[in-house]
């Protein structure tokens, strides 16, 4: 057998890792471990010179095994397999130990950060020794796509695709498209009719005869992996089966009730109404109180349900803009009427959102702010002496002030949450939630439409609140990544599946029962389990129930696990009574 | 004099290692005893891996994976759940602490959870004290 030669590189991700990490002290020491012929500390191992550094002592030390100690292998593991596969390695010999997401970042004291960086070390250098080669393996890509939600995000999804030649099943769960945007009156900064802008596209996408429509329908089931999924989908009771190779979710949002404030008694005061309301109000061309009177006085109070640790923390980053709209459609038509706005910050990002701030400034409008965390406004019943129907109470921030309001009409800037059925599609489609019940990327920064299941995208308000502008742009970069997929012809799918061996076999078939892609049959003949390596995901539950141990899970075998246990527990690095 | 426990914490992919890798982004602190393995699916977990765990010196074992019905590969936690209370019931024969072995649910958002887990599982693994497998086995070999 080859002489196993391992190089290890510590990162210092600049700061990042060394300010908590000697780096420099665990290069050193992790020297004279087993079969470590090189060992180096440098500032940024994924940056280029890191890779090349790499690159040259494998071909320079004759390396056979590389570990990265640095960040978080969700993070960089491809780059640097990437970088053995350039040195003419395979890029399973290697192993990362995270050292930065596990360690730096979430320990106080240097010295005890330092000997656990070490530790994850020994565990990563033990379990590299017994990688295996792998190959790769490719599958062909189905070139159709399956959208579900036919919104704005998803209507520019399957346009950009259907425009390319390429077949989209476009699936949604009401009895039109056009979703959210449907009720919307103009769009702020530039003020373009809504209706002007969506129901061309929705024209096009019923005459594309690449586009099959399904309204009225939901997914039932979703099974199959990048390149070959396949659907049941139930339209108006019928089952139909659908097959394709990637998947946008598309599935938008709902409205938060405001019901539960209490101080703005939405249920019992008749003109308080939503922003949704609202913009019906304004599609219908009147804007009246439920009397049928013009306001003279209407309130906008913001953030209703977002930013306040009892409804959402989060920001719904369109409703400060929404409503600066609002004052403007106001101001048009009843020129004489009160505006005010009682706000928490004003959120004036992206393009002509703060030009917008500023025209609406000059319009006449008053703007009250309040603390949003700790004192909302108050809406209570006037007197007759008042001459309104409704007073708002608030304690003005800038001014330090007690306030009082007139209003007729107040509308409430509700916040977007996401859909109530948010969970049960995504366990269908294998994407998770964030804490905020909004869909999670694959990461924040760096890829932001995919998912952790490949050929999975998420797409517009299901990812997280957002405007008109960054659903389409989101939209149409998940219709680009699948694009370039089609094009290419074929994608690469997981090597790490299980894999029997026939000779350990006593054909018990308990991996059977326990595969939940039922990717393992059972051969009568040789009386021993076959893993169907298209189907297996490469989760492992066969190799942890196989009682022989005839199932190895590759590249996490029982052998790699057990020794990086042992690396972890060395006698030398352990922790020190204090 | 406090006793520093070994900890060894066996993640899943999908959810816990993520959301212990948020608990980093996120800058939280906690104990540094534990030390983390990465598997793809909790179901991968073999009782094997644990003993092991225990035998070469650990003093708590903690395992996460994805909240039931969250998981990446359907079922894989539910096996997981299946095979810690077996588990569990024969470390106990063997005259260890039950205890010793942990299952939580941690999801990718869930990085505060982490690292409260992480400082809680700890401070319970001292106050056991230390596991002595690994030294009543190297005195019977």
């Amino acid at each position: 057998m080859e002489e196993t030669r391992i190089g290890l590189y510590v990162c210092w991700c600049g700061t990042n890792i060394a300010k908590m990490v000697d780096v420099e002290n665990v290069a050193k020491e992790m020297e004279s471990m087993p079969n470590v012929v090189v060992s180096k500390d440098y500032k940024y191992m994924c940056s280029d010179p890191g890779q090349d550094l790499i690159i040259k002592d494998i071909k320079e030390h004759n390396l056979n095994r590389v570990v990265v100690s640095a960040c978080s292998p969700r993070i960089h593991e491809l780059t640097f397999r990437k970088a053995l596969e350039n040195a003419g390695l395979n890029p399973y010999m290697f192993e990362m130990a995270n050292i930065r997401e596990h360690d730096s970042w979430v320990h106080t004291d240097r010295e005890e950060a330092t000997r656990k960086a070490k530790t994850l070390i020994a565990g990563a250098l033990n379990r590299v020794r017994w990688h295996e080669s792998l190959e790769k393996r490719t599958v062909d890509m189905n070139p159709a796509t399956l959208i579900i939600g036919g919104g704005i995000a998803g209507i520019s999804a399957a346009l950009e695709i259907a425009d390319s030649g390429k077949k989209v099943y476009l699936i949604e769960k009401s009895d039109k498209l056009g979703g959210h945007l449907l009720n919307v009156d103009l769009t702020y900064p530039y003020m373009y009719s809504a209706q002007e802008m969506i129901k061309p596209k929705i024209d096009r996408i019923e005459n594309n005869p690449d586009i099959d429509i399904f309204l009225n329908t939901q997914i039932e089931d979703l099974t199959g992996y990048v390149g070959n999924f396949q659907t049941k989908i139930s339209q108006d009771g019928a089952e139909k089966e659908l097959k394709f190779g990637s998947i946008i979710v598309a599935t938008g949002l709902r409205a938060f009730n405001p019901d539960s404030i209490k101080d703005y008694d939405y249920a019992n005061f008749p003109n308080v109404i939503t922003s949704v309301e609202f913009e019906a109000m304004l599609k219908s061309g009147k804007i009246l109180t439920k009397e049928g009177k013009e306001p003279k006085n209407i309130s906008i109070i913001h953030c209703v349900g977002s930013r306040n640790h009892d409804y959402h923390e989060y920001c719904s980053r369109t409703c400060c803009m929404t409503a600066l709209k609002y004052s403007n459609q106001i101001r048009s038509a009843l020129p004489d009427s009160h505006i005010y706005h009682a706000y928490a910050d004003m959120r004036a990002f992206g393009k002509g959102c703060e030009e917008l701030y500023t025209k609406t400034s000059g319009k006449d409008v008053i703007f009250l702010m309040y603390d949003q965390k700790n004192d909302l406004p108050k809406i209570k019943k006037a007197s007759v002496k008042d001459k309104c129907e409704m007073l708002i109470e608030l304690n003005e921030k800038l001014s330090g002030e007690s306030v009082e309001v007139a209003a007729d009409m107040v509308i409430l800037m509700v916040a977007m949450e996401s859909n109530d059925n948010a969970k049960t599609l995504g366990q269908t489609v294998g994407v998770s939630l964030c804490g905020n019940e909004f869909y999670i990327e694959k990461h924040p920064k760096l890829d932001p439409v995919a998912t952790t299941t490949d050929g999975v995208y998420v797409v517009g308000s299901c990812q997280s609140p957002k405007d008109i502008p960054d659903s389409v742009s989101q939209a149409r970069a998940a219709a680009a990544r699948i694009l370039a997929k089609i094009n290419y012809g074929t994608v690469e799918v997981e090597v790490t599946t299980a894999v029997v061996n026939e000779e350990l076999c006593c054909g018990c078939q308990t991996c059977v029962c326990v595969c939940p892609y039922t990717a393992i049959s059972y051969d009568e003949e040789k009386n021993v389990s076959v893993v169907n390596e298209v189907l297996c995901k490469g989760c492992g539950t066969c190799g942890s129930a196989c009682p022989t141990g005839a199932i190895k899970c590759r590249h996490y075998t029982d052998q790699q696990i057990l020794s990086q246990i042992e690396g972890l527990l060395s006698k030398s690095l352990e922790l020190q009574e204090v | 004099m406090s006793f520093q426990p070994t900890i060894v914490s066996f993640l899943c992919n999908w959810c816990s290692y993520t959301g212990a890798d948020l608990a980093g982004t996120s800058r939280m602190k906690y104990a540094s005893n534990i030390r983390i393995i990465r598997v793809m699916c909790s179901g991968r977990i073999e009782p094997t891996f644990v003993l092991k765990a225990f035998r070469e010196g650990a003093d708590g074992v903690l395992i996460c994976g994805c909240h039931p019905g969250d998981c990446h590969y359907h079922e894989g936690n539910y096996k997981c759940l299946r095979r810690f209370h077996l588990l569990q019931k024969y470390i106990k024969q063997m005259g260890m602490d039950e205890d010793r072995l942990q299952l939580k649910w941690i999801s990718a958002s869930e990085g505060k959870q982490f690292a409260e887990l992480a400082d809680s599982f700890t401070e319970e693994i001292r106050n056991l004290g230390p596991c002595k497998v690994k030294e009543v086995m190297e005195t019977l070999t």
